[in-house]
C-alpha cells in the first residue's frame, strides 16, 4: 500500500514534470517562430495576363499580398478562350500546395470540374470578375455584371439621336460575365421604343477579331449608329474599326474598361462612354478575402460588389474619374 | 455521546487539508501577483511604447518633411533658372530646356502660356507624341514661397496622345518684357518624392503621406488603394488638427506644415499594433508562467500533504484509536517532516508510558485484594488459634485461671482489633493496642523469654495506619529475631517525623545479613503463616505511595530495625 502510493506519487511528479517540459518547449517554439514558416500561398489564376484591365488588377493583389505578407503567383492563358490551360493551372497550383487559389473563369460550366476538385483537395477558392459553376467556391469577388450591362443602357439612352440603331459586339458566349451584361443592356432598354437592335455578334476575346468582326457587322447594316461591347479587348477592336471606316462621328461606341488606347479614343472621338469597373479592387480584395478564409476568418459577405464608373468624353478629367481612369503607378 | 458524534461529523465535513489551503492561497497570490504584475507593466510598457511610436513618428516626419521642402526649393531653384534662361535667345533657350528635361527624368513636359492662355511653346522627352491640347484644364494651385511659384495637387497630365502620367504642376507667372507675362508651368513626376515616402515606415504597418491645407491627399503611397476606394483616410479630421502629435481611435497621426509651402506631412502610426502583439505575447507567458507556478504549488501541496498532511491525520487517527482502546493500541511511528516526527516520538512515548501506568495499576489493585485477603487469612491464623487456646486451656487445667482470663480476654482484643468492621486503616492507638495484645499472649507462651517496651509519643496516637502493621514485625521479631537463649528485648517506637510518622520495632537477636533483610521485603512468606513483611510493605505502599514503606536494617547479633514509615493522616481527612 505504502510502496504503490509512493510509486503513484513518483509517476504523478514525472509526469506533471514531463508536460511543463513540453508545454515549456512549445511556447518557446511560438515565441521564436514568427509568420516566417507557413507563409501563405495564393495563386492568382485569372483569363489572361496582358491586358491592361488584368495588370491593374495584378497590381491590387500585389498591395494585399505586401500587405498580408503573402507569397502570390499570377497566371493566365495566352488566349481568353482557353479553360483548358486554366483548368490545368489551377491542378498544377493545388499540385504546388497552395492555400488559396483567386480564379476568373474563362468558361462558366468547363471550370467548374477543376475548381471543385481544388476545393476537395482543401484549397480556399476565391473568384473574381468573372463566375464559374460550382457551389464550392468561398467567396465571390466581381463587378456587378448585371448593373454594369445596364449602366451601358443608360449610356446608350443618353444620347440625343432619336432612334438607335444598336450593334451588340460580345464576347465568347461560355464567359457568364459577358452574358451577364448583355442581359443586363437587352433588360433596360427592352421597353423602350427608341431602340431597335439590329446585330449581335460574339467574337473571341481578341483586338482582331473583335475589329474584323465589327467591320463585318457595320458593313452589313449599315444603319447601325451605336455599337456596345463589354471588355477590353472587344472595345479596343470596335475602337480600331470605327476609325478605319472613318465612322467616329456618325457611330456611337459605348465600351467597357479603360485602356490606354480606350481612353486615347474616347479623347479622339471614337469612343464615346466607357463604363471602368474597379479592378484594382478586384485584385486586392480577392487576395485579402483569400488570406481570411485561409486563416479560418469568417466573412462578413461572400458575394462583393465592386464599383463601376460610367466616363464620358466630358467628365474623364473630373478628379475622381482620373483616379478610376489613369492607373497610377 | 450522540450528540458528540454528530458534532464531530460536522467538524469532519466543515474540514479543510491545509495541502489545499496552500495551494488555494499560492495559487490566488500568483494569480493576483501575475494580474497586478500584467497590468502595471502593461500600463508601463504601453506608455513608453506609445511614447517612443510618438518619438519615433515625429522623426520620420520630421525627415520627410526636410525631403520635401529640398526637393520644393530644387524645384524652385530650376524655375529661377528657367526664369533667367526666358531671357536668352530661343536657341539657348532650346538647348537650356531640352537638357534639362533629359537631366531631370522626373520632369515631364514644360510649357510656356501667354496671358490669354495660349501655349507659346513646350518642351517634353515625348518627342513622338503629339500636342493635343493647348493648356490645361483648371488645376487648383497652391501657393509656393512668395516668388510667385504655385504647385498643384497630383493630375492626369493630359498633353499627348496616349500618354497620360500622374503629375504635379509647379507654376510661375514671368515678366519677360515690359508687358509681356508669361506663365511657365513645369510637369513633375512625383517619383523622386514617392520613392522617398514610399520607403518610409512608421512601426509595422504606419506610413506617411502628403496632403495640401485641406486635406486632400498630394502623395500617398497606398494611393492606389484609396483611388480604388478601398482604403480612406481621416482627412476631416486631420484637416482641424494643428501640427504635432495627435491620437485618434488607436491611431498616431504626426503632422507637420512645410515651411515653405501650404502641404503637410502625415505620418501614420499604430499604437494597438505596436503594443497589442507585444503584450498579448507577454500575457501570454506571463498566463504560462501563472499555470506553471499553480502546477508547481498543487505538486508542493501534493507534497506538503505527502510530509505534512497525511502523516497528521495519520498521528490524529492513530490518537483517536488510542482513545478507544487504549490497552490494545499499538502505536507504527509516523514518517514526515521533523514537526511531524517530533510529534510522532511523543506520542509514542506517551503511548507507552499511559499503558505502563494502567499496567501498574492494574497490577496493584490485584495486589492489593491479594494482599488484603492473606491479612484477613491472617487475622485468623489456625496454628496460632490454636496454640493460644491450647496455652489457655492449659492454664485452666492448672488452675491459673487469672492469666487465662486476661489471655481470653487479650485475645478477644486482638480479633477485634483485627476486623475493625472491615476498615484497612485503624488509628495508631488501636494498632498500639493490638500489638500489646498479640505480645502478652506471645509472652504467656513463651514463658517470658523475652520483655517488651512501647514507646509512642502521644500525639502521634491519632493518625491513622493500616492494621496489623506492627504485628507481623512483632511476629518476625519474635520467631526469627529473638535468640532464645538469651533475654530477648523488644523495643517498639512510634514517633513523628516531620510530616511522616515512624513505626519501628526494634530487637536485640540474631540479627540478619543485608541479602535476608532484602528476600523478607519481596518474598511472601506463607510458609510462616502469618501475614509477611512484604505483606506490611505492600500494603503501606499502595495506601500511601512509594516513598513510604517498610525498611529493614539489622546486623548479625546485635539485632534488627525495622521502621515503618507513613504519612500523617487524621480519621477526620481520610475518607474511606
Amino acid at each position: 500500500m505504502k510502496c504503490s502510493r509512493k510509486k503513484r506519487t513518483a509517476v504523478l511528479f514525472i509526469t506533471i514534470c514531463l508536460v511543463m517540459t513540453v508545454l515549456t518547449s512549445c511556447q518557446l517554439k511560438q515565441m521564436e517562430a514568427g509568420s516566417d514558416n507557413s507563409k501563405i500561398n495564393v495563386a492568382v489564376i485569372a483569363k489572361s495576363t496582358t491586358s491592361q484591365y488584368w495588370k491593374t488588377t495584378f497590381a491590387g493583389a500585389n498591395a494585399a499580398s505586401a500587405e498580408y505578407n503573402l507569397d502570390i503567383t499570377f497566371e493566365g492563358p495566352y488566349n481568353e478562350e482557353d479553360y483548358e490551360t486554366q483548368n490545368k493551372m489551377i491542378r498544377a497550383a493545388v499540385e504546388n500546395g497552395v492555400d488559396a487559389i483567386v480564379f476568373s473563369a474563362v468558361d462558366y460550366n468547363a471550370n467548374a470540374e477543376a475548381i471543385d476538385e481544388a476545393v476537395g483537395a482543401g484549397v480556399k477558392v476565391v473568384v473574381i470578375d468573372s463566375d464559374v459553376n460550382s457551389d464550392l467556391v468561398g467567396c465571390r469577388i466581381s463587378t456587378d455584371n448585371y448593373k454594369a450591362g445596364q449602366m451601358v443602357g443608360e449610356a446608350v439612352l443618353a444620347g440625343e439621336e432619336e432612334s438607335l440603331k444598336v450593334g451588340i459586339v460580345n464576347f465568347d458566349k461560355n464567359s457568364e460575365n459577358g452574358q451577364q451584361r448583355e442581359r443586363g443592356f437587352r433588360d433596360y432598354v427592352a421597353d423602350n421604343e427608341r431602340v431597335t437592335i439590329i446585330s449581335s455578334i460574339n467574337v473571341n476575346s481578341t483586338t482582331a477579331e473583335a475589329k474584323a468582326g465589327t467591320i463585318r457587322m457595320l458593313k452589313e447594316n449599315p444603319g447601325i449608329n451605336i455599337i456596345v461591347t463589354f471588355n477590353e479587348w472587344t472595345s479596343l477592336g470596335v475602337g480600331y474599326a470605327v476609325q478605319e471606316l472613318g465612322l467616329a462621328d456618325e457611330v456611337r461606341v459605348v465600351a467597357f474598361d479603360s485602356n490606354v488606347v480606350s481612353v486615347g479614343m474616347l479623347e479622339t472621338g471614337e469612343v464615346d462612354a466607357l463604363i471602368v469597373q474597379n479592378p484594382y479592387a478586384m485584385g486586392y480584395l480577392g487576395v485579402e478575402y483569400a488570406w481570411m478564409m485561409t486563416n479560418g476568418e469568417k466573412l462578413k459577405e461572400t458575394d462583393i460588389d465592386t464599383t463601376t464608373t460610367l466616363i464620358t468624353r466630358d467628365n474623364m478629367y473630373e478628379s475622381d474619374n482620373q483616379k478610376v481612369l489613369f492607373p497610377f503607378d | 455521546m450522540k450528540n458528540n458524534k454528530t458534532f464531530r461529523n460536522n467538524i469532519r465535513d466543515r474540514r479543510i487539508s491545509l495541502s489545499s489551503v496552500m495551494t488555494c492561497m499560492v495559487a490566488c497570490i500568483v494569480l493576483v501577483a501575475c494580474i497586478i504584475g500584467v497590468v502595471i507593466f502593461t500600463s508601463f510598457y504601453e506608455n513608453s511604447v506609445e511614447q517612443n511610436a510618438i518619438t519615433n513618428s515625429d522623426q520620420v516626419v520630421s525627415q520627410v518633411e526636410n525631403m520635401v521642402t529640398n526637393y520644393t526649393k530644387d524645384m524652385s531653384n530650376i524655375m529661377e533658372m528657367v526664369r533667367v534662361n526666358m531671357d536668352k535667345t530661343e536657341d539657348e533657350r532650346n538647348d537650356f530646356f531640352q537638357n534639362l528635361i533629359h537631366i531631370r527624368e522626373d520632369v515631364e513636359a514644360i510649357t510656356v502660356h501667354n496671358e490669354e492662355g495660349e501655349l507659346i511653346a513646350y518642351w517634353s522627352n515625348e518627342s513622338e507624341t503629339v500636342l493635343k491640347h493647348p493648356r490645361y484644364n483648371n488645376l487648383s494651385y497652391t501657393k509656393l514661397e512668395d516668388d510667385g511659384l504655385y504647385i498643384s495637387a497630383p493630375h492626369v497630365q493630359n498633353l499627348f496622345k496616349n500618354y497620360y502620367p500622374w503629375v504635379v504642376t509647379f507654376s510661375q507667372k514671368m515678366q519677360i518684357e515690359e508687358d509681356e507675362v508669361i506663365q511657365v508651368s513645369m510637369d513633375i513626376r512625383f517619383s523622386n518624392i514617392a520613392d522617398y515616402v514610399d520607403a518610409v515606415g512608421i512601426g509595422t504597418h504606419g506610413y506617411c503621406y502628403i496632403a495640401d491645407k485641406d486635406g486632400n491627399i498630394v502623395y500617398h503611397p497606398q494611393q492606389q488603394l484609396i483611388y480604388a476606394g478601398l482604403k480612406k483616410e481621416q482627412s476631416d479630421n486631420i484637416r482641424e488638427y494643428k501640427d504635432g502629435t495627435h491620437t485618434l481611435n488607436g491611431v498616431i497621426y504626426t503632422i507637420h506644415s512645410l515651411k515653405n509651402c501650404d502641404w503637410r506631412i502625415i505620418g501614420v502610426s499604430y499604437v494597438d499594433e505596436q503594443i497589442g502583439a507585444k503584450v498579448s505575447g507577454m500575457i501570454r507567458a506571463v498566463l504560462f508562467v501563472a499555470v506553471m507556478v499553480i502546477l508547481a504549488t498543487v505538486l508542493a501541496g501534493a507534497l506538503l500533504a505527502k510530509t505534512f498532511s497525511r502523516p497528521a491525520k495519520e498521528l490524529a487517527s492513530a490518537m483517536s484509536r488510542f482513545v478507544k482502546e487504549a490497552e490494545s493500541f499499538e502505536f507504527y511511528p509516523v514518517k514526515g517532516t521533523e514537526e511531524i516526527e517530533v510529534l510522532s516520538d511523543s506520542f509514542g512515548h506517551m503511548v507507552l508510558q499511559i499503558q505502563e501506568l494502567m499496567e501498574k495499576v492494574r497490577n496493584e489493585e490485584i495486589t492489593l485484594r491479594k494482599t488484603e485477603l492473606n491479612a484477613l487469612q491472617a487475622q485468623i491464623n489456625p496454628h496460632f488459634l490454636y496454640n493460644t487456646l491450647d496455652s489457655i486451656a492449659w492454664m485452666c487445667e492448672v488452675g491459673r485461671t487469672d492469666e487465662a482470663i486476661e489471655m481470653v480476654n487479650a485475645l478477644a482484643r486482638l480479633f477485634r482489633i483485627s476486623i475493625s468492621r472491615g476498615h484497612e486503616l485503624i488509628t495508631v492507638e488501636q494498632e498500639l493496642k493490638h500489638a500489646e495484645c498479640y505480645l502478652k499472649i506471645q509472652k504467656f507462651r513463651y514463658k517470658s523469654q523475652f520483655t517488651y517496651e512501647f514507646k509512642v509519643e502521644e500525639s502521634c496516637m491519632g493518625y491513622l495506619c493500616n492494621k496489623i502493621t506492627l504485628q507481623p514485625l512483632i511476629e518476625n521479631a519474635i520467631v526469627h529475631g529473638l535468640d532464645m537463649s538469651e533475654k530477648g528485648e523488644i523495643l517498639i517506637e512510634v514517633y513523628e517525623q516531620g510530616q511522616d510518622i515512624i513505626m519501628k520495632v526494634c530487637d536485640n537477636g540474631v540479627g540478619m545479613t543485608q541479602t535476608q533483610c532484602e528476600e523478607i521485603l519481596q518474598k511472601d512468606s506463607h510458609h510462616n503463616n502469618g501475614i509477611g513483611i512484604k505483606n506490611v510493605n505492600d500494603r503501606v505502599k499502595i495506601y500511601f505511595g512509594e516513598q513510604y514503606g517498610v525498611t529493614i536494617s539489622s546486623e548479625l547479633d546485635e539485632g534488627t530495625k525495622v521502621e515503618i514509615c507513613m504519612p500523617k493522616i487524621l480519621e477526620e481527612d481520610y475518607e474511606m
